[in-house]
């Protein structure tokens, strides 16, 4: 072949390359043998597709996340319960931290958690005002972590000044004051990472004289920078973006609900409650016996925390979200199933 | 056959000292490789996903999302404006390395409005593109078909043909004019070559993902085509017959490295279309159809002193003028970045050649670097400028 032919070769063959990507798009047909699944638009219908969806926001039959809200929900730990010469309540908890878990956040998500015993977030912890509170913990992770409660105790039980190392341990005691809605998370540095991560959970104490019965449930709403760009690419409530609107949460009509609501939101500055079709008194800090407010929004910074009480008039769907549209959009919406 | 025997024994040697060397790089390839080798395992390998192109459909956007990353990726979720959509994914959500994938989302999308479309794999990343301003993205329709034929005509044909006119106007001129005017030309099309540079630089750089080696491509592509149609010129000019043969042969190879441009600029012209930059791509008809009039003039240049059949001088119009016709097809209904980026650097290369092949021509008949021929380059490279600033 001559060099003239071989040059007038490449070029074509530069020219058919081209040209054969620039049908490539047109060349995908999705495999027409697959049965058709179904897509369900915001306001725009109905998709038939023989490829996958990609939906987290409705159910698709999979349990897959490695985070149970529904478990989460209702799941108070009262501790290992026993009477100490004076009479007084000891409760003892064991918590073990551990930064190595890849856990599914939302459906096909995958997110290195830093967790308390294992979960986002970690478990609710409750006492009664007065009760001996003892933490065992173990840092099983590989980086320093700390237990630092809200409430009132001595300086050394704070959980800052104290890193406890991998494979260290720490015991924090204290006797549970306030009676409230308070909160507990890592205070190692860098504070962001360690609580973007999942190192949260909630602390509750109860009054002496106890709070009228209710169907209690305790709500933290998180988020997570699955890119690391510090902004928020999901937000949740209870761990798993748009759970509760496949997964509602059942209440019964005229029983008075409790919801012990806590904002740990990393990145943003406020993040908030809003519920449909009724309104709930509202105790902020639950600290006081009185509501603050009677309304059906509240917003909170971050480590901000509420009691909500309320009871359904009537049956059906009821949504409650994030009245900040971005979040609800990004996967912090509910529904209640009010029962007959 | 006596002859050929002790040939093959030597044939053998010549393969195979020409294939040790790669038998050894590929054992070392292939122990690197090998699984459980953790010699290479430094780092983590990121993700990369583009999203080349985004259609609006009957209530739908349909993102055409490719894997440039070096690894398989699954594509879990889909955004607009980054919410959380649902979506499909046509035909898997599991993507090997360098695939394809339609992300198809019902989606109520309003005209003129600004959209970005993002994806989110597995690993939590997110990637994604914005559109300008969303509008009805054409079907390949006999209807869309023609009226892209059209405007390939209006913008290739139409300007070049009446470009040609100019042939009894150069006829007239002195010789010095006459430079000037082959000048002129020249730096017409430098621009035209610089200028399509500039813009598959910037698709490269927008849309083109680091794994194509957008930059690369454009300068490999742009001396391949450059060297390969100089090659060719050179072939037809230096043929056995004489002066008149030469002369056709320059404005025909004028002629095809003007239509190798012109279809880039119909692949800008569709592909505006489809990004749905309607107001944009009149702008660009009306800016090519004033420009394309200049290249009607590069290519009767060189037949000043001749004189051409009407017929060839219609041919000659039409292979510059009616590949734009292909191009707005091609850019309106199937074109990534990448083959884009490629049509504009063949075109460049191109447009370089004919600059060479005025300059061999016009070199004939006088001294290179005249008055006439500096004024005439700088003026034509000006008159480009300004027109492409006015427009």
């Amino acid at each position: 072949m001559s060099s003239a032919k071989i040059l007038l070769a490449v070029v074509i063959a530069t020219a058919l390359a081209g040209t054969a990507l620039a049908f490539s798009s047109a060349g995908i047909q999705a495999g027409a043998q697959d049965p058709e699944k179904t897509v369900t638009g915001h306001s725009a219908g109905l998709y038939q597709t023989s490829g996958d969806v990609l939906d987290p926001e409705h159910f698709d039959g999979r349990e897959t996340t490695d985070i149970d809200p529904d478990k989460y929900l209702r799941e108070f730990n009262y501790g290992r319960v026993s009477t100490l010469p004076d009479g007084t309540t000891l409760r003892e908890f064991t918590i073990i931290a551990d930064d190595r878990q890849t856990m599914e956040v939302s459906p096909g998500v995958f997110y290195n958690g830093w967790t308390f015993n294992g979960t986002i977030p970690g478990p609710t912890i409750r006492a009664t005002e007065g009760d001996l509170v003892r933490i065992y913990f173990y840092n099983n992770g590989t980086k320093p972590h700390s237990m630092h409660f809200h409430g009132i105790h001595r300086a050394e039980m704070d959980g800052v000044f104290e890193q406890i190392s991998p494979g260290g341990r720490f015991t924090y005691e204290w006797t549970a004051e306030p009676a409230g809605l308070h909160l507990y998370h890592c205070h190692v540095q860098p504070l962001e990472e360690h609580i973007s991560h999942g190192l949260y959970g909630v602390y509750i104490v109860d009054p002496k004289e106890p709070r009228p019965e209710a169907d209690e449930m305790v709500m933290v709403m998180n988020g997570y920078d699955t890119d690391f760009d510090t902004e928020n690419n999901f937000y949740t409530v209870n761990g798993v973006p748009f759970y509760y609107m496949h997964h509602p949460i059942q209440i019964e009509k005229d029983r008075l609900v409790r919801v012990y609501l806590v904002n740990i939101l990393e990145f943003d500055q406020i993040n908030n409650f809003h519920l449909h079709g009724n309104l709930f008194n509202l105790y902020r800090t639950g600290t006081m016996p009185e509501p603050d407010e009677y309304t059906d929004i509240v917003t909170m910074s971050q480590g901000e925390r509420s009691v909500l009480e309320f009871s359904y008039k009537y049956p059906g769907q009821y949504m409650f979200h994030a009245h900040k549209t971005e979040f609800a959009e990004k996967g912090w919406t509910g529904i209640f199933l009010v029962k007959e | 056959m006596e002859k050929e025997q002790p040939a093959k024994p030597r044939n053998a040697r010549l393969v195979a000292s020409a294939a040790i060397p790669i038998v050894i790089l590929a054992a070392m390839v292939a122990f690197l490789l090998w699984p459980g080798n953790s010699i290479l395992n430094m780092g983590v390998p990121l993700p990369d996903v583009t999203i080349e192109r985004v259609e609006f459909g009957d209530k739908l956007i349909t993102a055409h999302v490719r894997n440039t990353g070096p690894q398989a990726v699954e594509i879990v979720m889909a955004d607009v404006n980054d919410r959380i959509v649902p979506a499909a994914i046509e035909p898997l959500r599991s993507l090997e390395r360098f695939a394809e994938a339609q992300v198809i989302i019902p989606f109520d999308w309003v005209e003129a409005q600004p959209y970005e479309i993002g994806v989110t794999v597995s690993d939590g990343t997110r990637f994604a593109t914005a559109v300008a301003a969303a509008a009805p993205t054409p079907k390949p329709s006999a209807d869309q078909v023609s009226l892209l034929a059209l405007i390939g005509t209006y913008v290739g044909i139409i300007p070049v043909l009446i470009g040609l006119l100019w042939l009894p106007f150069l006829r007239q001129l002195s010789s010095a004019k006459y430079m000037f005017f082959l000048s002129l030309t020249a730096g017409l099309l430098l621009f035209l070559g610089i200028d399509a540079l500039v813009e598959a630089n910037e698709i490269s750089a927008e849309r083109v993902s680091g794994a194509f080696g957008g930059q690369v491509l454009i300068a490999m592509v742009t001396v391949i085509s450059f060297v390969a149609l100089l090659y060719v010129s050179e072939k037809l000019a230096g043929g056995r017959r004489q002066q008149v043969a030469g002369a056709f042969a320059i404005s025909l190879m004028i002629a095809v490295g003007i239509g190798l441009h012109n279809l880039g600029e119909g692949l800008a012209i569709g592909a505006a279309m489809i990004a749905g930059q309607v107001a944009l791509s009149t702008f660009l008809i009306v800016g090519f159809a004033i420009h394309n009039a200049t290249e009607g003039l590069a290519i009767v240049a060189p037949l000043a002193r001749e004189r051409p059949r009407i017929l060839r001088l219609v041919l000659l119009g039409l292979i510059a003028g009616a590949p734009a016709i292909a191009g707005t097809w091609i850019g309106g209904f199937v074109a990534s970045p990448v083959a884009s980026i490629v049509f504009l650097s063949v075109g460049a290369g191109a447009v370089f050649q004919v600059v060479v092949a005025i300059f061999k021509f016009a070199g004939k008949s006088s001294k290179f670097l005249s008055g006439p021929v500096v004024g005439g380059m700088a003026a034509g490279m000006l008159v480009m400028y300004l027109t492409s600033v006015l427009i």
